[in-house]
């Protein structure tokens, strides 16, 4: 899996949790979607652990700074046994 | 979960989204949908989607507590509003609930809650001193503990006279001290055990218990928990748990309202025994300890038998004959129901929910009262659709599941156990006894003579307030004013001096009626306002309702009242009173569609006799 494939796939979760329609690249933060906001993070974060078969360690998803970032994490811990 | 159809609905301005809303929300296990849910639920707000059907007053609903009440407020705010009881919400800050609640004049108190929250901090129960100190000083820590949650409690029900639930506390569930963890009262482990006992069992009746331990078990001690969660954003259990949690508070909400339901209605073929009677025979069904199958039949019914024994009634509807469907009951040496377990008995050959329809009036219930379980879907259908007043539960396929899906049902949980509730088969089957008495019996002066009824009238006590407030709740039909109150309301009315509230108990040769009539009166100028009068229906016309009034009268005569004022208010139930105060003697004196009101002038009553012996009256010993 690379950087686009993971957010191909987080396209999906975001597409549910979202209403309005995000296209979700590298650059995007938080702050650019009105609908992601601190509470909507909390479930992201779940939907996106179970849909890729991760667990993010304590207080890294706060660290990255954008989708991109967010996607390499994933990445990352994807690859770990 | 797929929740495409739902969003279209929203997005194309479709009040059908509601109903699809609820059905999903029903469904919801894991907490990333059912926090999806909601949060398609408030843009719906925000755009104004029409929401069809009434809806109810919003409840002022507070939360404080040791950890973030965010997200929790917003699973319990959806939750609520779809069940109908909508909550207008307030959460006090991070681990701010000390002070909030002694505070007198905190943002709590401002709000004026109705209901409050409150999840004290894991934290603080926790033993500090040695593992190996005296049993003495953990015990004493561990009750200071508990009294530091009643402490809180109390002071909020000084303050707002709210209904309070509160946590209690989750167990460790990691492997630390291994098997020394029971052996001492300094391990988390025990030492919340015991603060959770003592808690439940030295609990007020305001204070209610959501039993976090019990949840956090069912749902199995790890995933109960996200240390994680807790150090990033200060969650007090993993996702899923707080679901469960949010869950258990709403269905704590709707029980402050919601009498449980009071007949199960059971099916006798492959619900009872396995098996069909008519066409195996009595040696040829199966139960009893002779196969596991038999063994898992026996079970159910001795589950049921519990369920009696808390004061649950039982009947049996059966597409059956009748000699034959009653057999098993007479003569298989393993049934452990008996016939007179059973306040009635319907097997022939007409629709089930025929059946039951007829039950209603016959026991003086509402349909609404009606559970029915049946292992066939069939049967289940035609309850649904031509008596849905009633819940149903269908059964199967496996009779090891029977007992687990009714103890899951969550329809016959008391608020409060009374001792009453466990009399009240014994009630309805004399009740039959003193028919047959009355047919015996020429004229009903003399019948009601023979009865040797015998009342005590008292004003409210508090060790009768689960009770009072049990019959306030549940009484529909003999009900003026159907003004529905808590148990906190109720001990409101008991403190507060305008008021005077009084109830009856009853009992005749045939038995104990327990606590069967209640009245609520407020003084206003020299009148008397019958806020409420109720009586369970089971007395009816045995001279309670002369003899209530009688003790009305006297009451407010001792208070400088001139006159009674009586208020009828019109529900769907209630139709069998509207002309009760004129039937006792009162004057019509405004009639509208929704309100009758009657005037009784003190001066010229005269009291009225009955058969009935008086041996207490209310506020006599004050």
């Amino acid at each position: 899996m690379n950087q686009a494939e993971v957010i191909a796939q987080m396209q999906t979760i975001f597409d549910t949790v979202f209403l309005e329609p995000v296209v979700l690249t590298p650059d995007i933060s938080a702050k650019d979607v009105p609908e992601w906001d601190s509470l909507t993070h909390i479930s992201l974060m779940v939907a996106v652990e179970k849909s890729f078969g991760v667990r993010f360690r304590v207080g890294e998803v706060e660290n990255t700074k954008n989708v991109g970032e967010f996607a390499d994490l994933i990445l990352k811990r994807k690859q770990e046994p | 979960m797929d929740v495409g159809p739902l969003k279209n609905l929203l997005l194309k301005g479709d009040p059908e989204f509601w109903a699809q809303l609820k059905t999903l929300t029903k469904s919801a296990r894991d907490f990333e949908e059912l926090f999806l849910l909601s949060s398609l639920r408030k843009k719906a707000h925000a755009r104004h989607l029409a929401k069809p059907g009434s809806s109810a007053k919003p409840l002022r609903f507070a939360l404080v507590g040791g950890y973030s009440l965010y997200p929790l407020h917003e699973l319990i705010e959806h939750l609520c509003e779809l069940e109908n009881h909508p909550v207008e919400l307030w959460q006090g800050d991070y681990d701010n609930y000390l002070s909030e609640i002694m505070d007198d004049d905190s943002g709590l108190y401002t709000f004026a809650p109705q209901v409050v929250f409150m999840l004290p901090a894991e934290r603080r129960c926790t033993y500090t001193g040695h593992l190996t100190d005296a049993r003495e000083l953990q015990q004493a820590e561990a009750q200071r503990v508990v009294d530091g949650v009643l402490e809180l409690a109390r002071k909020v029900s000084e303050k707002t006279r709210a209904e309070i639930i509160t946590t209690n506390f989750m167990l460790p569930a990691r492997h630390d001290l291994g098997a020394f963890r029971s052996r001492t009262l300094g391990s988390d482990w025990a030492f919340r055990k015991w603060v959770n006992l003592e808690l439940g069992l030295a609990a007020p009746a305001y204070l209610h218990i959501c039993d976090w331990s019990f949840l956090a078990h069912r749902h199995g001690g790890l995933a109960a928990r996200d240390e994680r969660l807790w150090f990033e954003s200060k969650q007090p259990c993993s996702p899923a748990l707080l679901v469960e949690l949010a869950r258990e508070v709403t269905h704590l909400i709707r029980s402050f309202k919601h009498a449980p339901k009071k007949v199960l209605v059971l099916d006798l073929d492959n619900t009872l025994w396995g098996g069909v009677v008519a066409d195996d025979g009595l040696d040829g069904i199966e139960l009893g300890d002779t196969s596991p199958r038999g063994e898992a039949f026996k079970a159910f019914q001795k589950y049921i038998v519990s369920l009696k024994q808390r004061g649950v009634l039982l009947a049996v509807c059966s597409k059956n004959d009748l000699a034959k469907a009653q057999e098993p009951f007479q003569k298989h040496p393993e049934m452990v129901l008996r016939l007179d377990d059973l306040v009635s008995f319907k097997a022939n050959w007409e629709p089930k929910s025929e059946n039951i329809r007829a039950m209603a009036p016959e026991l003086n219930l509402g349909l609404d009262s009606f559970v029915f379980v049946d292992d066939n879907p069939a049967e289940i259908e035609i309850v649904r659709q031509f008596a849905p007043e009633v819940t149903t539960i269908l059964l199967g396929p496996d009779p090891s599941d029977y007992v687990a899906q009714l103890a899951d049902c969550r329809l016959f949980e008391p608020r409060s156990l009374t001792s009453e509730d466990a009399e009240r088969t014994n009630q309805y089957r004399s009740d039959a006894q003193r028919k047959s008495l009355a047919a015996s019996v020429t004229d009903m002066a003399s019948y009601l003579e023979s009865l040797q009824m015998e009342a005590a009238i008292s004003e409210f006590m508090p060790v009768d307030v689960p009770r009072l407030a049990q019959l306030i709740n549940k009484s529909n039909q003999f009900n003026l004013t159907t003004h529905r109150r808590s148990e906190a309301e109720v001990s409101a009315v008991m403190k507060d001096k305008n008021f005077i509230g009084y109830s009856v108990r009853l009992k005749d040769r045939f038995g104990d009626h327990g606590l069967i009539s209640i009245v609520i009166g407020e003084k206003s100028g020299d009148t008397m306002n019958i806020d409420t009068w109720l009586m369970s229906c089971r007395v009816l016309k045995r001279g309670v309702e002369e003899e209530v009034l009688n003790e009305l009268v006297r009451l407010a005569k001792a208070r400088h009242c001139q006159s009674l004022l009586g208020t009828y208010l019109p529900t769907p139930k209630n139709e069998m009173v509207r002309d009760f105060y004129g039937k006792m003697g009162f004057t019509l004196t405004t009639e509208s569609e929704t309100k009758r009101e009657f005037e009784l002038r003190l001066e010229n009553f005269r009291p009225r006799p009955t058969k009935i012996k008086i041996f207490r009256r209310a506020y006599e010993n004050l």
